[in-house]
């Protein structure tokens, strides 16, 4: 194995996972989305989607919180400081990836 | 990996225009200008209520951003969320330092053009070719290119032409803006009313809870 394919097995795979990823980078660029927007955008069932927030949460990547607006009540997910850091840090090893790939 | 990433971040961004009640607001707010103008325009400066209409139009404005934020929140809490999900937006100060910088400049460059063109030819009204430009700017690139919502170029050059086109149509200063805010506030509602048809259409309310 190169040493460029090698830097693949320190991906966080946590994130790497794509429905988590698309997660991730969804609550990268909102400060906070619900869980009907999440399940919507990654077109996941109910089910699916609270296993990939449970696994994210239990990483304290994401907090989920369940509060109202006005009278409508919310399950609410944030990327937290460390799920930030991990996604700023995998996006930097998969850019360094490609770029050695070409 | 970049480009999925900004097709993302668009994607969050559009999300908040998707239900068109931004613009329906924006239009009522765009009506109540044109109001505004034409009724100073009608008073005069002169006269006590045109003078306090003029001193008033600061509170005004702060007065009607403040009730059109409210407004919007409350008819997305009813109408939007849920059906398609609540989302909290992320401030990057600074970014919107920047961008706000960027406005400013682009707006005195702006004015200070338009003002120079207007001593050129006496009977063209800087002031509404001027409002038509700046609609434009915000609408082209602070809302079309950071959302990449297609019909705000659409509407960009709309408030592009109808500025020129009544900058030279020789009406009172007053009833000239009164004439582009109205005419661009039935264009906001008009646009804004028929994106809420169609996100009501193909977003009926679901059934059972949505929130887990």
């Amino acid at each position: 194995m190169s040493d460029d394919l090698r830097g693949l097995n320190d991906l966080d795979r946590l994130i790497h996972e794509p429905a988590r990823l698309l997660i991730v980078t969804i609550l990268s660029t909102a400060a906070s989305a619900d869980f009907l927007f999440l399940q919507r955008e990654a077109g996941l069932t109910r089910g699916n989607l609270s296993a990939h927030l449970s696994k994210l949460e239990e990483a304290g990547y994401v907090k989920i919180e369940k509060t109202f607006k006005g009278k409508l009540p919310l399950t609410v997910c944030k990327l937290t400081a460390k799920g930030q850091k991990a996604y700023v840090a995998y996006r930097q090893q998969m850019q360094s990836f490609m770029d050695k790939t070409g | 990996m970049k480009d999925e990433t900004t097709q993302i971040e668009q994607r969050v961004k559009r999300y908040w225009y998707s239900d068109g009640i931004g613009e329906m607001i924006g239009g009522v707010m765009f009506f109540l200008l044109a109001v505004y103008f034409s009724l100073q325009q009608y008073l005069g400066d002169e006269s006590f209520m045109g003078e306090m209409l003029q001193a008033g139009f600061v509170l005004l404005l702060i007065g009607g951003i403040f009730l059109a934020r409210r407004l919007i929140n409350f008819l997305k809490t009813r109408v939007t969320y849920p059906r398609t999900g609540y989302i909290e937006y992320r401030t990057n100060n600074r970014n919107l330092n920047l961008m706000r910088a960027l406005t400013f400049v682009v707006a005195m460059i702006v004015a200070a053009v338009s003002l120079l063109v207007a001593r050129k030819f006496d009977s063209l009204d800087a002031m509404v070719a001027v409002t038509g430009l700046l609609v434009a700017f915000i609408f082209a690139v602070k809302q079309g290119l950071t959302s990449g919502v297609g019909r705000f170029y659409f509407i960009s050059a709309l408030s592009l032409a109808l500025g020129g086109i009544l900058s030279v149509s020789g009406f009172a200063r007053g009833y000239n803006l009164g004439l582009f805010y109205g005419l661009m506030g039935l264009v906001f509602v008009i646009s804004g009313g028929l994106t809420l048809k169609s996100y009501l259409r193909e977003n009926p309310l679901p059934t059972e809870a949505g929130n887990e």
